[in-house]
């Protein structure tokens, strides 16, 4: 027998007999290396895993594609297959699939790297060396675990859940028991030209218009504010700043709540006007004169509830301005204007772009303030399909998915908006990416 | 220089002549909000056009300054100060219903609904006590977890260079993009499967699981911990674990309160997804139970708001200088 020099390579094709076992049976080669807790957490992962797809698994992959084959009889007292749940374990079995294939390259990969230990003449790393190396060099994997973990099954799971569930006609008269399949009909309602359509082109022109006015309030509302109490002849700047904190630091629902009593039909501003002998004005109440009043108070709520925190930010970056800037742009005899829209305002903006973007994107998917405000009710005028004058396409997913059963139009829009805001964060990031390289060059 | 002067004479006149003008169309107007709007406008001109006559040009712009800056901060002021404090008059009205109010303010005053509003649940409609501890619950148990998850997430990818970073640093990116409670349907399912429902424990995992998700910040304020730091300690022998919890956590005081803090503060006010989980009124948390109320309870929602509002106000007052920190940080990086 030859001696093999230690250097020789050690991949798949070529590797000892007891890294190949590890092939055949997950954990096989560690145990026969000697590594016993680890082959042991291995074989049991197999076996747990295989146990799983033998018994159910297999049934949950096939599920997913068809969707449900057996319709629910009650005559014969048969269980029928409930399309929705059969969706998200295919999901839940494809993620487990994935977890088996990964985490059995994972396996041969160690074996192989044992043998290598092994070839070289060094030990066989036991239990301890292998904590040890946890907390060490894999200190990341152990460290991410978990979080990968949650976001999978909290995060991924669910949306990718929504996205497929777009292209099945599940909803509306097809809910449990009747059996769903894959489909584009959702897409059809949407893009037609029925109520669905111009509900949907009704409440996208309006969100868009929401969206706008939002974010320029909330910007130039926090950087005005933030601008006064910056101002040299303010004193007790922070007792002033103390009121719009105590704004930021409210429960937000406590606010909007609050705000829908106070214009309430029964609430305080309308006992006013009635002991001042005028009518009453529906500011939210479901009728179509309050359509503009609902509009113009939820304005106004947001900005009350996020110009604060727009005002905090913008304080921070105020901070940084070179006031070199300011004592120059004095000798040129510049007035108060002139600095604020040449210095102040051009800064501010570039240094918060993907900020504003931020806040164009969270106005946009704004789902509390007409929630709250008017309690989630649809218009009974102006031929809205289970929305109101005043939602957002994402109050109208909301009343489409959750509050009513239609899930498959529901989730076409979220990924509708997906798309618009998608587009705006790709488009800004991008920015500051170019942005950031722009600073490498300087 | 005979430019200013004449900038301030022309804003003079035409403060004179607005003014004037105000004060003719208040005298005309019959309507009486209107009127005494007009009469405000015409006495505010007039008063600067005369104060300008009298002081000199330079401490006469001094003062305009000072004085207009005060009364808008007083207005500004007084606009967010307002609905809080009526919240709070509410909350000690002797009756309870939003109709018996005249006007803004309640007619009386009492400390009975802050009682009432523990001892007494209305037949079961309104158990506060139980509300209360429900949150209280969650949101520790939420707060703990998340802000572990979130820091160790935010700490591995700004230090560790691996494979797959950059794919899991995309995919949170595309994620975030995508309407928030968009997967409620399905996480109703998960839960239903892992037989959740109706349990608090739900929602703890639900805020914690997906609390890294939002790791940027995090990320951010540990990129300015100085990395020469962490090669100092790799090169006297110590492990990543222990450069970890001796040398960064301690470091990292301000970005741990400030998770810790909006860990706490999301459960403690989230409606959505408690409403979703939980459906019985004695599993509820505080902010369903006071969205459910309506306008006959109102000074009993008043009540409950401040109880559950005034912890959160006073630590965001005690932590106001880590939220703006946390808030630049998160600014900057994007």
């Amino acid at each position: 027998m030859t001696t093999q020099p230690a250097a020789q390579k050690i991949d798949v094709l070529h590797c000892p007999w007891r890294a190949r076992c590890s092939m055949v049976v997950m954990g096989m080669g560690q145990l026969l290396y000697g590594q016993i807790v680890k082959g042991l957490v291995f074989l049991l992962a197999e076996c747990g895993l295989l146990y799983f797809f033998i018994t159910t698994g297999f049934e949950y992959l096939k599920g997913f594609f068809t969707l449900g084959t057996q319709e629910e009889n009650l005559w014969l007292g048969v269980k029928g297959d409930n399309s929705m749940t059969m969706l998200i374990l295919g999901i839940f079995a494809f993620i487990l699939l994935g977890f088996f294939i990964i985490l059995y390259l994972v396996n041969v990969h160690d074996a192989l790297s044992t043998a290598r230990d092994v070839r070289a003449g060094k030990p066989v790393r036991h239990i301890g060396r292998t904590l040890d190396a946890m907390a060490d060099e894999k200190f990341h994997i152990t460290a991410l675990t978990l979080p990968v973990v949650g976001v999978m099954i909290f995060s991924i799971l669910p949306i990718v859940f929504m996205i497929l569930l777009a292209f099945t006609d599940l909803g509306g008269s097809v809910v449990y028991p009747k059996l769903a399949s894959w489909s584009l009909s959702a897409w059809q309602k949407i893009f037609s030209v029925g109520q669905l359509g111009a509900t949907f082109l009704k409440i996208l022109r309006w969100n868009i218009v929401w969206a706008v006015l939002a974010t320029a309030i909330n910007f130039f509302g926090g950087l005005a504010l933030a601008l006064l109490l910056n101002k040299k002849n303010v004193i007790g700047k922070k007792i002033w700043r103390a009121f719009p904190v105590l704004a930021y630091a409210i429960p937000g629902f406590i606010s909007m709540v609050g705000f829908k009593f106070m214009f309430s039909q029964s609430g305080p501003i309308n006992s006013l006007l009635t002991q001042a002998g005028k009518d009453t004005i529906f500011f939210l109440t479901n009728d179509a004169s309050a359509k503009w009043w609902a509009r113009g108070i939820g304005l106004f709520v947001n900005a009350w509830i996020s110009i604060p925190s727009v005002m905090l930010m913008a304080t921070g970056i105020l901070g940084n301005i070179n006031t070199d800037l300011y004592e120059a742009a004095d000798i040129d005899g510049a007035t108060g204007m002139q600095k604020f829209f040449k210095i102040t305002l051009p800064f501010v903006v570039f240094s918060i772009t993907p900020v504003i973007i931020g806040m164009f994107v969270g106005s946009f998917n704004n789902f509390g303030i007409f929630f709250f405000l008017r309690s989630g009710t649809y218009s009974l005028y102006g031929d809205y399909f289970l929305a109101s004058d005043t939602d957002l396409l994402i109050n109208w997913l909301y009343n489409l998915s959750v509050s009513n059963n239609y899930y498959s139009i529901g989730a076409a829009i979220s990924l509708i908006i997906f798309v618009i805001t998608g587009t705006l964060s790709l488009a800004v990031y991008v920015r500051t990416a170019a942005y950031k390289q722009e600073d490498t060059f300087q | 220089m005979s430019d200013i002067k004449e900038k301030v004479t022309s804003k003079r006149f035409i403060a004179l002549v607005l003014g004037c003008a105000a004060f003719a169309a208040g005298g005309l107007a019959a309507g009486g909000v209107l009127r005494t709007v007009l009469l405000c406008v015409a006495l505010y001109l007039l008063v600067w056009a005369a104060l300008s006559l009298v002081l000199g040009k330079r401490s006469f712009g001094r003062a305009f300054d000072d004085v207009n800056t005060y009364l808008v901060l007083i207005a500004v002021s007084a606009v967010f100060v307002f609905p809080c404090l009526w919240l709070i008059l509410a909350s000690f009205s002797k009756s309870g219903s939003l109709y018996d109010f005249k006007g803004f303010f309640p007619p009386a005053y009492s400390i009975e609904t802050f009682r009432t509003l523990f001892t007494d649940d209305v037949n079961g409609l309104y158990p506060y006590k139980t509300w209360f501890l429900n949150t209280l619950y969650v949101s520790s148990c939420s707060c703990v977890l998340g802000t572990v998850l979130v820091i160790l997430t935010g700490y591995v990818m700004s230090r560790f260079r691996f494979k797959g970073r950059n794919a899991v640093k995309q995919t949170t990116l595309v994620l975030g993009m995508f309407p928030g409670f968009m997967g409620m349907t399905a996480i109703y399912i998960i839960m239903n499967q892992l037989g959740l429902v109706n349990r608090l424990e739900a929602l703890i995992f639900l805020y914690a699981g997906t609390a890294p998700m939002g790791y940027l910040v995090q990320k951010g304020y540990f990129d300015t911990i100085p990395f020469a730091m962490h090669e100092a300690a790799r090169i006297d022998g110590a492990s990543n674990l222990k450069i970890f919890t001796k040398i960064t956590l301690p470091l990292s005081k301000p970005m741990i309160v400030y998770t810790a803090l909006m860990q706490f503060a999301w459960p403690w006010s989230d409606v959505l997804l408690p409403k979703l989980l939980l459906k019985n009124r004695t599993n509820w948390t505080v902010a369903v139970g006071l969205f459910s109320m309506g306008e006959d309870y109102f000074a009993r929602f008043a009540a409950g708001s401040v109880f559950i509002a005034v912890p959160i106000v006073i630590l965001y007052f005690c932590l106001v200088k880590y939220i703006v920190g946390g808030l630049t940080a998160g600014a900057v990086k994007g």
